[in-house]
């Protein structure tokens, strides 16, 4: 047998991230659901060829940048009683606070519990509630089989959380769930599954931040199940320090009549390769997706978005507002794909770039995969400086140069920012954007 | 005084775009208190000489002055400009979405009056006082610059801005066009709130009508670039009536053959 044949047949992992971590994670104390599908997930991960550049999804971000097997895997993280308050907790039912030692959930008051909610640990959910936690560890919101860093996140997960918000619960201040860690040379790999019952309401925010000074590095991978007249929103909010790297895939499934309302904010890390699609899979369903993402310095941000309309009479509606500084890249490439039979879709694609200086660059690859007749489908994107005119038009107001190049690009992202419903987040946002400015 | 004799004075200016002349030597005296009308047929220049005035990156100045008030204007940015009490009422405003109309009202305005900076409260009294007088609905405040705005509520706002920053010379560029006799009223009002002995005014119009409102002291025509004959009000009857043909015959000779 030639090697080639012998390589091919070899498990195909990480290094470090092989059976013998694999088999002290499993050695572990956990709920026998949790270990099965960890178990699932190593054989498909095992399976899945590594990506390389390649490949097309990895084209333009080459997965050699990310250094993922020259850190350590934090421990599974345990659950901690408390963990300090922060000013913003104030604004939700509960907090979820995650450091590199451990996690805390925190209720502020007792209305998640009188709603029936459910937010825990996926180990704590697991345990009390295997049957309805196990409905959801199908990876039903994938639209396709899973790839190598799902199925990396799904086997070596180290933290995980389960929400569950029951039929017609209408939750109006929700959960922050936010990161912090500290811990240099760690990989995070953090799972979280929301359950949006049907016709229930509800928002929740993440707030992801990790030390400026510390190698890091997050594997994120976040589910949504929007059931049948729900809406549910979700902000993140992606502020990883300047060492840090994220590798994400986030899927949301929209049921019958349902809403889905997604923003992305990403303002860390150095390198990040980010994917992110929703299905509008029931008829009338729909999805809007907002994302704001500003690569300074040499950061290097790659996402890609699927608009997935597998139902007729669905809607999708896309706006990604994105800006590049110094030596900073950005990959934007969206993908609008209508199944067969999706027949009276309406989806709308826009991506938006400014290019600030002459050593940064902006790709911007909008696309659109159509099986379906009788739809409405738009896609646009825009790359480009300031526009002299509305810089000459301030000016001419007496607004000195740069402070008029400020409102311009705060400008251009206030159509999305306008829609954050957090003020704290807003006020964040407005804080990241001009410290780029200013860097 | 010496300040009224060179309040706003334009010597021999010459500006290009892309290597193309536009303005070809004008020449333009203006007394503080005075108001002047600027006609002349499309394309001639106007709206260059008015952003020349006002700084715009896209023109070079390749020879004359323009000053006012003993500063050499072309030395200046933009904001610089505006800071001396230079104000361009923009022909075709752009829209800068994102950006609230309340909030950059007191920007510019701080920018421009510095030893005014003014509590929020109190600017916000002031704006809502000059929306009223202007006619104008009270959201305008809260929406985008410009943004989905009309053609006639765009006008509304030059003035509004103008009234906003209180300037020393404004030039208004075909603020007129277009607006009904309302709206025209309006913006007549806006303007004459400000004149007095310490404004100037520059009226760059195609129409009689507005001058009916704005009464000026001297009109100049200009044409290719030179501003070929200055006359009294009495002028816009003719204009209107003949056009500008017998202007051409009998006073752009040397532009039309030079
Ligand atoms: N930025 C520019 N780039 C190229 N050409 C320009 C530019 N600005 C003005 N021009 C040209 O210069 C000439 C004068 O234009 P300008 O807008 O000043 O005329 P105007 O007198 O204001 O006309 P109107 O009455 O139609 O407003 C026109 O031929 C115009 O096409
Ligand atoms: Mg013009």
């Amino acid at each position: 047998m030639s090697e080639a044949i012998l390589e091919a047949q070899a498990a195909d992992t990480l290094p470090g991230f092989d059976e013998l971590l694999f088999e002290a994670i499993q050695s572990e104390a956990q709920p026998e659901v949790l270990k099965r599908k960890r178990a699932e997930a190593f054989s498909d991960y095992i399976q899945i060829a590594t990506p390389t550049n390649r490949d097309e999804e990895w084209r333009r971000t080459d997965p050699a940048l990310f250094p993922i097997t020259e850190v350590k895997r934090l421990a599974t993280l345990p659950q901690l009683d408390a963990l300090p308050a922060r000013p913003a907790d104030e604004d939700f039912d509960v907090v979820i606070a995650v450091q590199a030692d451990g996690f805390a959930i925190m209720r502020n008051n007792d209305t998640p519990e009188k709603l029936g909610i459910t937010i825990g640990s996926l180990a704590e959910a697991a345990e009390q509630q295997p049957e309805l936690v196990e409905q959801y560890l199908q990876g039903k919101a994938l639209p396709a089989k899973s790839g190598k860093f799902e199925a990396f996140n799904d086997a070596f997960w180290n933290v995980g959380f389960f929400v569950h918000i029951p039929d017609n619960v209408e939750w109006e201040k929700g959960l922050l769930i936010r990161y912090n860690i500290t811990q240099p040379d760690s990989l995070l790999v953090p799972r979280l599954v929301v359950v949006a019952g049907r016709n229930s309401r509800a928002v929740m925010a993440e707030h992801l931040e990790s030390a400026d000074d510390i190698r890091f590095i997050a594997v994120p991978e976040r589910e949504l199940y929007v059931d049948e007249s729900a809406n549910f929103k979700l902000v993140s909010l992606q502020e990883w320090g300047a060492q840090s790297y994220q590798i994400t895939n986030d899927w949301g499934l929209v049921q019958r009549d349902a809403n889905l309302n997604w923003i992305t904010l990403n303002f860390g890390t150095t390198r990040s390769k980010m994917k992110f699609g929703s299905d509008v899979a029931g008829p009338g369903s729909a999805a809007d997706m907002d994302g704001i993402f500003f690569a300074s310095g040499d950061q290097h941000m790659d996402q890609r978005t699927l608009q997935i309309h597998s139902s007729p009479d669905t809607y999708s509606r896309l706006l990604y507002k994105g800006a590049v500084k110094d030596v900073g890249r950005s990959v934007y490439q969206g993908l609008i794909i209508a199944r067969p039979g999706a027949i009276r879709v309406d989806a709308y694609q826009t991506n938006n770039n400014l290019v600030l200086d002459n050593g940064a660059r902006a790709d911007s690859i909008p696309g659109l995969l159509i099986d379906a007749d009788d739809l409405k489908c738009s896609h646009g994107s825009t790359i480009g400086n300031l526009d002299p005119e509305q810089l000459f038009y301030l000016r001419s107001r007496g607004l000195d140069e740069e402070t008029a190049r400020r409102a311009l690009i705060l400008g251009f992202f206030e159509e999305v920012i306008d829609r954050i419903p957090q003020a704290f987040i807003r006020e964040i946002v407005h804080r990241n954007i001009e410290a780029k400015m200013e860097s | 005084m010496s300040d009224t004799q060179t309040y706003f004075e334009i010597r021999n200016l010459h500006a290009e775009t892309e290597g193309i002349p536009i303005l070809k030597g004008v020449d333009l005296s203006i007394k503080q208190g005075e108001t002047h009308a600027l006609m002349g047929p499309n394309g001639s220049g106007k709206s260059t000489l008015a952003n020349v005035i006002m700084g715009h990156p896209a023109y070079e100045v390749t020879d004359g002055e323009i000053i006012f008030m003993g500063q050499n204007v072309l030395e200046l940015d933009p904001e610089e400009r505006a800071q001396a009490g230079l104000f361009l009422a923009f022909q075709y405003p752009v829209a800068i979405p994102g950006v609230s109309v309340a909030k950059f009202l007191k920007s510019a305005h701080d920018a421009c009056h510095p030893e005014l900076k003014s509590k929020s409260s109190e600017f916000l009294k002031e704006l809502r006082e000059n929306i009223k007088y202007l006619e104008v609905d009270d959201s305008f405040i809260n929406r985008y610059l410009n943004d989905g705005f009309s053609g006639g509520e765009k006008k509304r706002m030059e003035i509004l801005q103008m009234l906003t920053l209180k300037p020393k010379f404004a030039v208004m560029d075909e603020t007129d066009s277009g607006l009904d006799i309302d709206a025209l009223k309006v913006v007549s009002k806006g303007v004459n709130k400000l004149a007095g002995p310490n404004f100037g005014l520059l009226v760059i119009t195609h129409y009689e009508r507005i001058l009916r409102y704005i009464h000026p002291d001297h009109l100049h025509i200009l044409i290719e670039g030179k501003i070929v004959h200055s006359g009294g009000p009495e002028l816009v009857k003719k204009l209107e009536e003949s056009g500008y043909d017998w202007v051409r015959e009998q006073f752009g000779q040397e532009v039309l053959v030079g």
